[in-house]
């Protein structure tokens, strides 16, 4: 093993704790700028209208025996009929996601001001901790590691020689930069604190196809075997009153 | 809904503040988590802490949404002009809020000046056209005014879009009940078992609607959910039994005559009856002569 590196205390009180303040910092600010920037949710009464009716459909389907057969009847033809059902997508109308994006500006508007308020920062930060602090060491942790982590700990260090416990600066930034979620759920709130692979998730993620949900309701609704459950109800409520009236 | 408990907890509260003995700001946050409508209370309490600098400067933010409460309550109470006081501070603080704005028309429509509310709804709604809270009370300022069509017209495009709102559709029954639309009622009442079936109110709402449309087939079909309103109150509720004699009694009426053979066999309106009686017997012993003649004049007991 090589001889124990001694760090300077100056790299512990001018790069750890600056670096680890500074992205605090950082994360607090784009909150508060997400937060200023964040545009107030309008709904459109299309997709409120869907959301709705899929719900409508779903309790004809679970509790569709208890009304009449014609009038299930009725509702079926209204929701599933080929020519103007609600349910029926025509064919081809089945917007993309991607296009629809497109084709609403304040949706791209919105990603773009997710992505300002992401990017932008970080890229910043990136080159600050790269421009002042690459490639020395700047911490050491107490405990030994496996060689595998040393890309992870040691990001900027070409070094195949030094002890994986210690940290690069770099990597302390990436540390940082994914591991203060805990800390922002402190200061900002619950519910306020956003880490940026959770971010990134949601980046990927992004729209689902409402049409799809529509059409797998038409199917159910279309094979649901209706069936009066109160017709059977005179039966049993004889019996009911029987038992009171004894 | 409150449940028991906070109900109770509720009044425990209600009587400690009444009596002096503080926590009136614990009491309004209650009141207004629970929903409840004690506007009387809420006017007075409320007014002594907003008009009380230092208890007021406590509340902090909520100062505001205090003024909101009172300003309901006293609306409710028909006292406008501390309303007013309460909705003009609040529009000081937010000017240009729809939450606002809601509370202003809501004070025109105290006032009973409906064409000024109309106006200042057609404003909000232009921004936000899908707010819930104003396309209802435009369906309630219909209603208000006795205009009971006009008040289902609003109430169904509100339906349109926001259809799976059982409140909603509860009201419109209701109000196609006042207007003589039993088709459409039912319709509704069809909607809202589709909702909740197990809800025995909606059963017994379901088959009084059919019982009034008429018909054989309405009749049939009455009587089955006054069958399932028996069961799932377990013969507990009254008006469905009557509604079983009823249906026996029209029905029978009807098919007087043709197919004899087919005659009702069962004994669900005998055990009705019985059921009625035994009721009555139980809980108003006073009126059970009465009703036993009325079972004999449809001769439903011997």
């Amino acid at each position: 093993m090589a001889e124990d590196l001694v760090l300077d205390t100056a790299i512990r009180n001018w790069v750890l704790v600056p670096l680890s303040v500074v992205m605090v910092l950082i994360g607090v600010l784009r909150y508060f700028v997400s937060k200023l920037m964040r545009s107030p949710q309008t709904l459109d009464a299309k997709i409120v209208r869907e959301g709705q009716l899929i719900i409508r459909a779903r309790n004809l389907r679970a509790a569709g025996g208890f009304i009449p057969v014609k009038s299930f009847r009725a509702r079926r033809f209204y929701y599933t009929n080929e020519e103007n059902g609600l349910l029926h997508v025509p064919k081809g109308q089945a917007q993309n996601p991607q296009a629809q994006m497109f084709s609403d500006p304040n949706m791209a508007m919105d990603m773009m001001k997710k992505n300002l308020s992401m990017i932008v920062p970080q890229s910043l930060t990136f080159a600050w901790v790269n421009f002042f602090f690459s490639g020395f060491v700047a911490a050491k942790l107490p405990f030994p590691l496996t060689p595998t982590f040393r890309s992870m700990l040691q990001n900027g260090i070409d070094l195949s020689t030094v002890d994986v416990s210690y940290v690069s600066s770099r990597s302390w930034y990436f540390l940082n930069l994914f591991g203060l979620r805990g800390l922002f759920t402190l200061i900002l709130g619950e519910e306020n604190a956003m880490d940026d692979t959770q971010r990134m998730m949601q980046m990927g993620g992004f729209g689902a196809d409402p049409s799809k949900n529509l059409s797998a309701e038409k199917d159910g609704l279309d094979i649901f075997q209706h069936e009066w459950t109160i017709s059977k109800m005179e039966k049993r409520a004889e019996d009911v009153l029987r038992k009171l009236v004894k | 809904m409150a449940t028991a408990v906070e109900e109770a907890q509720l009044n425990q509260l209600e009587i400690q503040v009444d009596n002096g003995g503080g926590g009136a700001w614990e009491y309004l946050c209650l009141v207004r988590k629970l929903k409840a409508r004690r506007s009387d209370k809420v006017l007075k309490h409320g007014l002594f802490i907003l008009n009380n600098p230092r208890a007021r400067s406590k509340l902090g933010e909520e100062e505001f949404t205090l003024y909101e409460q009172v300003a309901f309550a006293a609306m409710d109470c028909r006292r406008n002009d501390i309303a007013k006081d309460c909705i003009g501070a609040l529009f000081k603080k937010f000017p240009g809020s729809i939450r606002v704005g809601r509370l202003e028309g809501m004070l025109y429509e105290a006032k009973g000046a409906w064409s000024e509310a109309e106006k200042v709804y057609t404003r909000l709604l232009a921004d936000s056209p899908l707010d819930q809270v104003i396309l209802k009370r435009k369906v309630a300022m219909a209603k208000a005014q006795g205009n009971s069509a006009a008040a289902a017209e609003y109430l169904n495009k509100y339906l349109e879009t926001f259809m799976a709102d059982h409140d909603a559709w509860r009201e419109l029954a209701e109000l196609y009940i006042s207007i003589q639309m039993y088709k459409q009622a039912a319709f509704c009442y069809e909607e809202l078992i589709l909702c909740q079936p197990a809800c025995p109110l909606y059963h017994l709402a379901y088959a009084d609607v059919l019982y009034t449309m008429g018909g054989l087939e309405n009749l049939q079909a009455a009587k089955k959910y006054y069958s399932s309103t028996i069961n799932l109150t377990g013969g507990k509720n009254t008006r469905a039994l009557y509604g079983i004699c009823l249906c026996s009694v029209a029905i029978n009426q009807l098919t007087k005559g043709r197919n004899k053979d087919e005659k009702d066999i069962s004994d669900l309106q005998s055990l009705a009856a019985e059921g009625l009686l035994r009721d009555y017997k139980e809980r108003a012993p006073k009126k059970l002569s009465l009703v036993t003649t009325t079972l004999r004049n449809i001769k439903m007991v011997s």
